[in-house]
Protein backbone atom coordinates (compact mmCIF):
# COMPACT_ATOMS: atom_id res chain seq x y z
CA UNK A 1 0.00 0.00 0.00
CA UNK A 2 2.40 2.57 -1.26
CA UNK A 3 0.02 5.49 -0.94
CA UNK A 4 -0.11 5.05 2.84
CA UNK A 5 3.60 5.73 3.01
CA UNK A 6 2.89 9.19 1.68
CA UNK A 7 3.97 11.92 4.08
CA UNK A 8 0.96 14.00 3.10
CA UNK A 9 -1.59 11.38 4.10
CA UNK A 10 0.24 10.65 7.34
CA UNK A 11 0.32 14.34 8.20
CA UNK A 12 -3.37 14.70 7.50
CA UNK A 13 -3.99 11.63 9.65
CA UNK A 14 -1.90 13.17 12.42
CA UNK A 15 -3.93 16.39 12.16
CA UNK A 16 -7.25 14.54 12.10
CA UNK A 17 -8.04 15.76 8.60
CA UNK A 18 -8.79 12.40 6.97
CA UNK A 19 -11.94 10.60 5.92
CA UNK A 20 -13.00 7.40 7.69
CA UNK A 21 -11.68 5.37 4.81
CA UNK A 22 -8.32 7.10 4.84
CA UNK A 23 -8.10 6.66 8.62
CA UNK A 24 -8.60 2.90 8.38
CA UNK A 25 -6.05 2.72 5.59
CA UNK A 26 -3.41 4.57 7.59
CA UNK A 27 -4.11 2.71 10.83
CA UNK A 28 -3.76 -0.57 9.03
CA UNK A 29 -0.51 0.57 7.47
CA UNK A 30 0.89 1.82 10.76
CA UNK A 31 0.44 -1.60 12.31
CA UNK A 32 3.45 -2.84 10.33
CA UNK A 33 5.34 0.12 8.84
CA UNK A 34 8.21 1.13 11.12
CA UNK A 35 9.11 4.17 9.02
CA UNK A 36 5.65 5.68 9.34
CA UNK A 37 5.48 4.79 13.04
CA UNK A 38 8.74 6.65 13.57
CA UNK A 39 7.56 9.63 11.50
CA UNK A 40 4.33 9.80 13.53
CA UNK A 41 6.23 9.65 16.81
CA UNK A 42 8.48 12.41 15.57
CA UNK A 43 5.50 14.64 14.82
CA UNK A 44 3.99 13.87 18.22
CA UNK A 45 7.26 14.79 19.89
CA UNK A 46 7.47 18.06 18.01
CA UNK A 47 3.87 18.92 18.88
CA UNK A 48 4.58 18.35 22.54
CA UNK A 49 7.68 20.54 22.43
CA UNK A 50 5.79 23.40 20.79
CA UNK A 51 2.67 23.09 22.93
CA UNK A 52 3.87 22.19 26.44
CA UNK A 53 5.59 25.50 27.31
CA UNK A 54 2.50 27.40 26.19
CA UNK A 55 0.25 25.22 28.39
CA UNK A 56 2.60 25.79 31.31
CA UNK A 57 2.58 29.55 30.98
CA UNK A 58 -1.13 29.70 30.25
CA UNK A 59 -1.93 27.85 33.47
CA UNK A 60 -0.17 30.44 35.59
CA UNK A 61 -1.37 33.54 33.80
CA UNK A 62 -4.32 35.65 34.93
CA UNK A 63 -5.15 38.31 32.39
CA UNK A 64 -7.65 40.31 34.44
CA UNK A 65 -5.19 43.18 34.86
CA UNK A 66 -4.77 43.26 31.05
CA UNK A 67 -8.49 43.91 30.86
CA UNK A 68 -8.05 46.85 33.23
CA UNK A 69 -5.42 48.31 30.92
CA UNK A 70 -7.72 47.82 27.91
CA UNK A 71 -10.59 49.49 29.72
CA UNK A 72 -8.42 52.45 30.73
CA UNK A 73 -7.14 52.82 27.19
CA UNK A 74 -10.64 52.78 25.69
CA UNK A 75 -12.03 55.15 28.28
CA UNK A 76 -9.17 57.61 27.96
CA UNK A 77 -9.98 58.01 24.29
CA UNK A 78 -13.71 58.35 24.71
CA UNK A 79 -14.24 60.29 27.91
CA UNK A 80 -15.65 63.83 27.57
CA UNK A 81 -13.67 66.49 29.44
CA UNK A 82 -14.14 65.99 33.15
CA UNK A 83 -15.21 69.56 33.63
CA UNK A 84 -18.19 68.94 31.40
CA UNK A 85 -19.19 65.87 33.39
CA UNK A 86 -18.93 67.64 36.73
CA UNK A 87 -20.70 70.78 35.51
CA UNK A 88 -23.52 68.85 33.96
CA UNK A 89 -24.04 66.72 37.04
CA UNK A 90 -23.90 69.55 39.49
CA UNK A 91 -26.16 71.87 37.56
CA UNK A 92 -24.61 74.63 39.64
CA UNK A 93 -26.38 77.49 37.85
CA UNK A 94 -29.75 76.62 39.32
CA UNK A 95 -28.20 76.43 42.74
CA UNK A 96 -26.58 79.85 42.39
CA UNK A 97 -29.92 81.40 41.58
CA UNK A 98 -31.13 80.40 45.02
CA UNK A 99 -29.79 81.69 48.27
CA UNK A 100 -27.90 78.59 49.26
CA UNK A 101 -24.44 79.72 48.38
CA UNK A 102 -23.73 81.31 51.74
CA UNK A 103 -24.19 78.17 53.88
CA UNK A 104 -22.54 76.09 51.10
CA UNK A 105 -19.48 78.34 51.07
CA UNK A 106 -19.32 78.20 54.86
CA UNK A 107 -19.45 74.41 54.80
CA UNK A 108 -16.64 74.25 52.22
CA UNK A 109 -14.40 76.58 54.22
CA UNK A 110 -14.98 74.52 57.37
CA UNK A 111 -14.06 71.31 55.56
CA UNK A 112 -10.96 72.91 54.03
CA UNK A 113 -9.74 74.08 57.41
CA UNK A 114 -10.21 70.62 58.85
CA UNK A 115 -8.36 68.97 55.97
CA UNK A 116 -5.58 71.55 55.53
CA UNK A 117 -2.84 69.47 57.21
CA UNK A 118 -3.39 66.47 54.94
CA UNK A 119 -3.90 68.63 51.85
CA UNK A 120 -0.52 70.22 52.40
CA UNK A 121 1.23 66.91 53.00
CA UNK A 122 4.06 66.46 50.56
CA UNK A 123 3.94 63.51 48.27
CA UNK A 124 7.26 61.70 48.33
CA UNK A 125 9.21 61.52 45.13
CA UNK A 126 11.10 58.42 44.18
CA UNK A 127 14.45 60.20 44.06
CA UNK A 128 14.22 61.43 47.67
CA UNK A 129 13.88 58.06 49.26
CA UNK A 130 15.75 54.83 49.58
CA UNK A 131 13.98 51.70 48.46
CA UNK A 132 14.15 49.91 51.82
CA UNK A 133 12.61 52.02 54.54
CA UNK A 134 13.20 49.46 57.23
CA UNK A 135 14.01 45.78 57.58
CA UNK A 136 13.78 43.60 60.65
CA UNK A 137 14.54 39.99 61.36
CA UNK A 138 14.82 38.11 64.63
CA UNK A 139 16.20 34.98 62.98
CA UNK A 140 18.77 36.24 60.47
CA UNK A 141 21.44 38.81 59.86
CA UNK A 142 20.32 41.00 56.99
CA UNK A 143 22.25 42.56 54.17
CA UNK A 144 20.73 45.15 51.81
CA UNK A 145 22.24 45.83 48.43
CA UNK A 146 20.94 48.29 45.81
CA UNK A 147 21.94 47.89 42.21
CA UNK A 148 21.12 50.93 40.12
CA UNK A 149 22.30 49.23 36.94
CA UNK A 150 19.91 46.30 37.23
CA UNK A 151 17.13 48.36 38.87
CA UNK A 152 17.08 45.78 41.62
CA UNK A 153 17.32 45.89 45.40
CA UNK A 154 18.45 42.77 47.20
CA UNK A 155 17.66 41.89 50.78
CA UNK A 156 19.73 38.89 51.73
CA UNK A 157 19.18 36.88 54.88
CA UNK A 158 22.35 35.45 56.33
CA UNK A 159 22.51 32.41 58.53
CA UNK A 160 26.22 32.90 58.96
CA UNK A 161 28.55 35.81 58.11
CA UNK A 162 29.36 34.37 54.68
CA UNK A 163 26.81 32.32 52.85
CA UNK A 164 27.05 30.34 49.59
CA UNK A 165 25.51 32.22 46.71
CA UNK A 166 25.30 35.56 48.50
CA UNK A 167 25.17 38.52 46.06
CA UNK A 168 28.43 39.37 44.39
CA UNK A 169 29.17 43.04 45.03
CA UNK B 1 -33.14 67.61 47.92
CA UNK B 2 -31.02 68.85 45.05
CA UNK B 3 -29.34 71.39 47.35
CA UNK B 4 -28.39 68.68 49.82
CA UNK B 5 -27.07 66.37 47.12
CA UNK B 6 -24.95 69.17 45.56
CA UNK B 7 -23.48 70.07 48.94
CA UNK B 8 -22.80 66.44 49.65
CA UNK B 9 -21.05 66.17 46.31
CA UNK B 10 -18.76 69.10 47.19
CA UNK B 11 -17.89 67.50 50.51
CA UNK B 12 -17.13 64.13 48.96
CA UNK B 13 -14.91 65.68 46.25
CA UNK B 14 -12.90 67.55 48.87
CA UNK B 15 -12.45 64.47 51.00
CA UNK B 16 -11.23 62.52 48.01
CA UNK B 17 -8.82 65.26 46.95
CA UNK B 18 -7.40 65.53 50.44
CA UNK B 19 -6.20 62.03 50.49
CA UNK B 20 -2.75 61.33 49.12
CA UNK B 21 -3.69 57.71 48.64
CA UNK B 22 -5.54 56.82 45.44
CA UNK B 23 -8.04 54.01 45.08
CA UNK B 24 -6.56 52.54 41.93
CA UNK B 25 -5.67 48.89 42.39
CA UNK B 26 -2.02 48.02 42.54
CA UNK B 27 -0.82 44.75 41.08
CA UNK B 28 2.14 43.05 42.68
CA UNK B 29 3.89 40.16 41.08
CA UNK B 30 5.51 37.69 43.44
CA UNK B 31 7.77 35.05 41.97
CA UNK B 32 9.24 32.43 44.22
CA UNK B 33 12.42 31.03 42.81
CA UNK B 34 14.55 28.12 43.93
CA UNK B 35 18.19 28.85 43.22
CA UNK B 36 20.82 26.17 43.49
CA UNK B 37 24.04 24.81 42.10
CA UNK B 38 22.38 21.55 41.12
CA UNK B 39 22.45 21.41 37.34
CA UNK B 40 22.39 24.25 34.82
CA UNK B 41 18.73 24.69 34.07
CA UNK B 42 17.12 28.12 33.99
CA UNK B 43 13.35 28.23 33.90
CA UNK B 44 12.40 30.06 30.65
CA UNK B 45 9.72 32.02 32.49
CA UNK B 46 12.53 33.72 34.41
CA UNK B 47 14.07 35.01 31.23
CA UNK B 48 13.18 38.62 32.00
CA UNK B 49 14.99 38.57 35.36
CA UNK B 50 17.73 36.13 34.45
CA UNK B 51 20.25 38.83 33.60
CA UNK B 52 19.63 40.40 37.00
CA UNK B 53 19.93 37.08 38.81
CA UNK B 54 23.02 36.09 36.85
CA UNK B 55 24.86 39.32 37.59
CA UNK B 56 23.98 39.29 41.27
CA UNK B 57 24.24 35.63 42.29
CA UNK B 58 26.55 32.76 41.59
CA UNK B 59 23.90 30.03 41.32
CA UNK B 60 23.81 27.90 38.20
CA UNK B 61 20.18 26.85 38.25
CA UNK B 62 16.94 28.79 38.77
CA UNK B 63 13.58 27.13 38.99
CA UNK B 64 10.30 28.98 39.33
CA UNK B 65 8.24 27.49 42.16
CA UNK B 66 5.39 29.93 42.08
CA UNK B 67 4.27 32.95 40.11
CA UNK B 68 1.47 34.96 41.68
CA UNK B 69 -0.17 38.18 40.54
CA UNK B 70 -1.77 39.91 43.51
CA UNK B 71 -4.34 42.67 43.42
CA UNK B 72 -3.50 44.84 46.40
CA UNK B 73 -5.88 47.14 48.22
CA UNK B 74 -4.72 49.50 50.94
CA UNK B 75 -3.79 47.87 54.25
CA UNK B 76 -5.17 44.46 53.38
CA UNK B 77 -2.48 41.79 53.59
CA UNK B 78 -2.37 39.15 50.88
CA UNK B 79 -0.60 35.92 51.71
CA UNK B 80 1.07 33.62 49.19
CA UNK B 81 1.87 30.13 50.47
CA UNK B 82 5.29 28.83 49.53
CA UNK B 83 5.50 25.43 51.18
CA UNK B 84 3.61 24.00 54.14
CA UNK B 85 4.41 26.30 57.00
CA UNK B 86 6.10 28.94 54.82
CA UNK B 87 4.49 31.94 53.21
CA UNK B 88 5.12 35.48 52.02
CA UNK B 89 2.70 38.26 52.89
CA UNK B 90 2.41 41.52 50.93
CA UNK B 91 0.45 44.57 52.10
CA UNK B 92 -0.07 47.83 50.26
CA UNK B 93 0.81 50.58 52.70
CA UNK B 94 0.78 53.58 50.40
CA UNK B 95 0.41 54.50 46.78
CA UNK B 96 1.71 57.67 45.19
CA UNK B 97 1.93 58.98 41.68
CA UNK B 98 5.20 57.25 40.88
CA UNK B 99 5.79 54.70 43.61
CA UNK B 100 4.11 52.34 46.02
CA UNK B 101 4.95 51.36 49.57
CA UNK B 102 4.71 47.72 50.42
CA UNK B 103 5.16 45.79 53.63
CA UNK B 104 6.57 42.37 52.94
CA UNK B 105 6.79 39.60 55.52
CA UNK B 106 8.34 36.21 55.15
CA UNK B 107 6.68 33.84 57.57
CA UNK B 108 7.57 30.45 58.93
CA UNK B 109 4.96 28.54 60.95
CA UNK B 110 2.96 31.77 61.20
CA UNK B 111 5.87 33.70 62.72
CA UNK B 112 7.50 36.51 60.80
CA UNK B 113 11.18 35.77 60.11
CA UNK B 114 11.60 38.93 58.08
CA UNK B 115 9.58 42.10 57.91
CA UNK B 116 10.42 44.97 55.58
CA UNK B 117 8.92 48.18 54.26
CA UNK B 118 9.95 48.98 50.72
CA UNK B 119 9.19 51.68 48.19
CA UNK B 120 8.98 50.52 44.61
CA UNK B 121 8.67 52.31 41.31
CA UNK B 122 7.18 50.34 38.45
CA UNK B 123 10.70 49.65 37.10
CA UNK B 124 12.24 48.29 40.28
CA UNK B 125 12.28 44.71 41.49
CA UNK B 126 13.06 43.66 45.02
CA UNK B 127 14.77 40.32 45.57
CA UNK B 128 14.61 38.78 49.03
CA UNK B 129 16.74 35.72 49.42
CA UNK B 130 18.58 33.44 51.71
CA UNK B 131 16.11 31.01 53.31
CA UNK B 132 17.21 27.46 52.62
CA UNK B 133 14.96 25.17 50.61
CA UNK B 134 16.37 21.64 50.51
CA UNK B 135 19.56 21.79 48.44
CA UNK B 136 18.71 25.24 47.19
CA UNK B 137 17.97 28.74 48.35
CA UNK B 138 14.71 30.60 48.03
CA UNK B 139 14.58 33.97 46.30
CA UNK B 140 11.41 36.05 46.32
CA UNK B 141 11.22 38.46 43.37
CA UNK B 142 8.62 41.16 43.94
CA UNK B 143 7.64 43.95 41.58
CA UNK B 144 4.65 46.24 41.26
CA UNK B 145 2.49 47.63 38.46
CA UNK B 146 0.30 50.63 39.01
CA UNK C 1 -23.42 32.36 13.78
CA UNK C 2 -24.82 31.58 17.21
CA UNK C 3 -27.54 33.95 18.37
CA UNK C 4 -25.72 34.68 21.64
CA UNK C 5 -22.57 35.56 19.75
CA UNK C 6 -24.52 37.75 17.30
CA UNK C 7 -26.15 39.58 20.19
CA UNK C 8 -22.79 40.08 21.90
CA UNK C 9 -21.27 41.47 18.71
CA UNK C 10 -24.22 43.77 18.15
CA UNK C 11 -23.90 45.21 21.66
CA UNK C 12 -20.17 45.66 21.17
CA UNK C 13 -20.75 47.44 17.88
CA UNK C 14 -22.93 49.92 19.75
CA UNK C 15 -19.99 50.71 22.02
CA UNK C 16 -21.04 48.57 24.96
CA UNK C 17 -17.90 47.88 26.98
CA UNK C 18 -19.54 45.18 29.04
CA UNK C 19 -20.04 43.24 25.83
CA UNK C 20 -16.36 43.68 25.02
CA UNK C 21 -15.52 42.42 28.51
CA UNK C 22 -17.56 39.30 27.86
CA UNK C 23 -15.75 38.76 24.57
CA UNK C 24 -12.46 39.30 26.41
CA UNK C 25 -13.42 36.70 29.02
CA UNK C 26 -14.24 34.20 26.28
CA UNK C 27 -11.17 34.65 24.12
CA UNK C 28 -8.33 36.28 26.05
CA UNK C 29 -6.58 33.00 26.78
CA UNK C 30 -6.79 31.82 23.18
CA UNK C 31 -5.24 35.05 21.93
CA UNK C 32 -2.56 34.87 24.62
CA UNK C 33 -1.69 31.30 23.72
CA UNK C 34 -1.28 32.20 20.06
CA UNK C 35 0.82 35.26 20.86
CA UNK C 36 2.99 33.40 23.36
CA UNK C 37 3.28 30.38 21.07
CA UNK C 38 4.71 32.59 18.33
CA UNK C 39 6.72 35.10 20.32
CA UNK C 40 7.73 32.98 23.34
CA UNK C 41 7.96 36.14 25.38
CA UNK C 42 5.47 36.80 28.17
CA UNK C 43 5.49 40.58 28.16
CA UNK C 44 5.24 40.84 24.40
CA UNK C 45 2.45 38.28 24.32
CA UNK C 46 0.51 40.29 26.92
CA UNK C 47 1.00 43.44 24.83
CA UNK C 48 -0.43 41.58 21.85
CA UNK C 49 -3.50 40.58 23.86
CA UNK C 50 -4.08 44.18 24.88
CA UNK C 51 -3.58 45.44 21.33
CA UNK C 52 -5.89 42.85 19.80
CA UNK C 53 -8.85 43.65 22.04
CA UNK C 54 -8.43 47.40 21.66
CA UNK C 55 -8.29 46.92 17.87
CA UNK C 56 -11.37 44.72 18.09
CA UNK C 57 -13.35 47.38 19.91
CA UNK C 58 -12.40 49.96 17.31
CA UNK C 59 -12.94 47.80 14.26
CA UNK C 60 -15.93 45.70 15.24
CA UNK C 61 -18.30 48.13 13.53
CA UNK C 62 -16.86 46.78 10.26
CA UNK C 63 -17.48 43.16 11.22
CA UNK C 64 -20.25 41.87 9.01
CA UNK C 65 -20.61 38.40 10.52
CA UNK C 66 -19.36 36.57 7.46
CA UNK C 67 -17.05 34.53 9.65
CA UNK C 68 -17.20 33.48 13.26
CA UNK C 69 -16.01 35.91 15.90
CA UNK C 70 -13.27 33.47 16.88
CA UNK C 71 -11.93 33.46 13.33
CA UNK C 72 -12.00 37.26 13.24
CA UNK C 73 -10.06 37.36 16.50
CA UNK C 74 -7.57 34.73 15.42
CA UNK C 75 -6.93 36.70 12.25
CA UNK C 76 -6.35 39.84 14.26
CA UNK C 77 -4.03 37.98 16.63
CA UNK C 78 -2.08 36.48 13.72
CA UNK C 79 -1.66 39.84 11.97
CA UNK C 80 -0.77 41.69 15.16
CA UNK C 81 1.81 39.09 16.14
CA UNK C 82 3.36 39.08 12.67
CA UNK C 83 3.47 42.91 12.61
CA UNK C 84 5.10 42.82 16.01
CA UNK C 85 7.71 40.33 14.83
CA UNK C 86 8.55 42.53 11.87
CA UNK C 87 8.70 45.67 14.00
CA UNK C 88 11.13 44.30 16.53
CA UNK C 89 13.26 42.80 13.73
CA UNK C 90 14.39 39.81 15.59
CA UNK C 91 13.38 36.18 15.27
CA UNK C 92 11.12 36.87 18.30
CA UNK C 93 12.61 33.96 20.11
CA UNK C 94 15.98 34.97 21.45
CA UNK C 95 18.34 32.66 23.15
CA UNK C 96 19.79 33.88 26.42
CA UNK C 97 23.35 33.73 25.12
CA UNK C 98 24.84 37.11 24.44
CA UNK C 99 22.54 38.97 26.86
CA UNK C 100 24.39 41.26 29.23
CA UNK C 101 24.95 39.69 32.61
CA UNK C 102 24.32 36.15 31.45
CA UNK C 103 26.94 33.73 32.65
CA UNK C 104 26.67 30.64 30.42
CA UNK C 105 26.76 27.54 32.52
CA UNK C 106 29.64 25.26 31.77
CA UNK C 107 28.55 21.72 31.30
CA UNK C 108 29.50 18.56 29.46
CA UNK C 109 29.58 18.57 25.65
CA UNK C 110 26.06 18.55 24.23
CA UNK C 111 25.02 16.04 21.58
CA UNK C 112 21.89 14.32 20.33
CA UNK C 113 22.68 11.18 22.24
CA UNK C 114 22.82 13.02 25.58
CA UNK C 115 19.70 13.25 27.72
CA UNK C 116 18.79 16.96 27.84
CA UNK C 117 17.30 18.77 30.71
CA UNK C 118 13.80 19.72 29.57
CA UNK C 119 14.40 23.44 29.92
CA UNK C 120 17.51 23.38 27.77
CA UNK C 121 15.57 21.48 25.14
CA UNK C 122 12.88 24.11 25.26
CA UNK C 123 15.53 26.74 24.49
CA UNK C 124 16.53 24.71 21.45
CA UNK C 125 12.92 24.57 20.31
CA UNK C 126 12.53 28.31 20.72
CA UNK C 127 15.69 28.87 18.72
CA UNK C 128 14.46 26.56 15.96
CA UNK C 129 11.07 28.28 15.83
CA UNK C 130 12.90 31.55 15.39
CA UNK C 131 14.67 30.21 12.33
CA UNK C 132 11.65 29.14 10.29
CA UNK C 133 9.65 31.66 8.23
CA UNK C 134 6.93 33.58 10.07
CA UNK C 135 4.04 32.09 8.12
CA UNK C 136 5.22 28.53 8.79
CA UNK C 137 5.71 29.38 12.47
CA UNK C 138 2.23 30.85 12.64
CA UNK C 139 0.63 27.85 10.95
CA UNK C 140 2.46 25.50 13.33
CA UNK C 141 1.36 27.44 16.39
CA UNK C 142 -2.28 27.59 15.28
CA UNK C 143 -2.26 23.86 14.62
CA UNK C 144 -0.09 22.48 17.41
CA UNK C 145 -0.96 24.91 20.21
CA UNK C 146 -4.58 25.73 19.48
CA UNK C 147 -5.56 22.64 17.52
CA UNK C 148 -7.28 24.62 14.79
CA UNK C 149 -8.47 22.70 11.73
CA UNK C 150 -6.93 23.38 8.32
CA UNK C 151 -10.01 25.39 7.36
CA UNK C 152 -9.80 27.51 10.51
CA UNK C 153 -6.10 28.13 9.94
CA UNK C 154 -6.82 29.07 6.31
CA UNK C 155 -9.51 31.53 7.43
CA UNK C 156 -7.25 33.03 10.09
CA UNK C 157 -4.28 33.41 7.76
CA UNK C 158 -6.37 34.31 4.72
CA UNK C 159 -4.94 31.64 2.51
CA UNK C 160 -6.03 28.35 0.96
CA UNK C 161 -6.09 24.97 2.69
CA UNK C 162 -3.38 23.82 0.31
CA UNK C 163 -1.16 26.65 1.46
CA UNK C 164 -1.84 25.73 5.09
CA UNK C 165 -0.82 22.14 4.45
CA UNK C 166 2.30 23.27 2.65
CA UNK C 167 3.29 25.63 5.47
CA UNK C 168 2.71 22.93 8.07
CA UNK C 169 4.64 20.38 6.08
CA UNK C 170 7.70 22.57 5.47
CA UNK C 171 7.54 24.03 8.95
CA UNK C 172 7.57 20.58 10.54
CA UNK C 173 10.29 19.37 8.23
CA UNK C 174 12.53 22.32 9.01
CA UNK C 175 11.87 22.00 12.76
CA UNK C 176 12.72 18.32 12.66
CA UNK C 177 15.94 19.04 10.78
CA UNK C 178 16.92 21.74 13.26
CA UNK C 179 16.08 19.51 16.20
CA UNK C 180 17.53 16.35 14.69
CA UNK C 181 17.78 13.68 17.36
CA UNK C 182 16.17 15.78 20.09
CA UNK C 183 12.59 15.15 19.06
CA UNK C 184 12.93 11.38 19.08
CA UNK C 185 14.84 11.66 22.37
CA UNK C 186 11.92 13.59 23.86
CA UNK C 187 9.34 11.01 22.81
CA UNK C 188 11.43 8.20 24.18
CA UNK C 189 11.60 9.75 27.68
Amino acid sequence: MKESCSGELLERFFDGEVTEGERSLVEGHLSYCRTCQHALKSMEGLRHLIKAPVDEVDEKENLYWVWQRIEREIQSREKPPWKEIVWHWLDVTSMLRKRVWVPAAAAIVAILLALAPSLLKKTPSSSDLSVVEYVESQSYNVMVYESEKENVTVIWLLESPEMEGAPQS
Amino acid sequence: MKRISSLSFFAVILLLLSSSVTFAQVQARVRIIEASNEGFAVDPILRDVHSQLGSLFSFTSYRLLKDANLGLVGNRPVEVPVRPGKSVEVTLIGEYKNLVELRIRIKREGVSVLSTHVRLTSERTILIGGPRQGEGTLIFAISARF
Amino acid sequence: MERDEAELISRCQKGNQEALKQIFDLYNKKVYRIAYGVLRHREEALDIVQEVFIKLFRSIKNFKGESRLSTYLYRMAVNTAIDHMRKIRKPALSSLEGEEGFQPAEGPEKGPDRIFLYKELEEKVNEALGKIPADQRMALVLREVEGLSYQEIADSMKCSIGTVMSRLHYGRKKMQDLLKGYVTQETEE
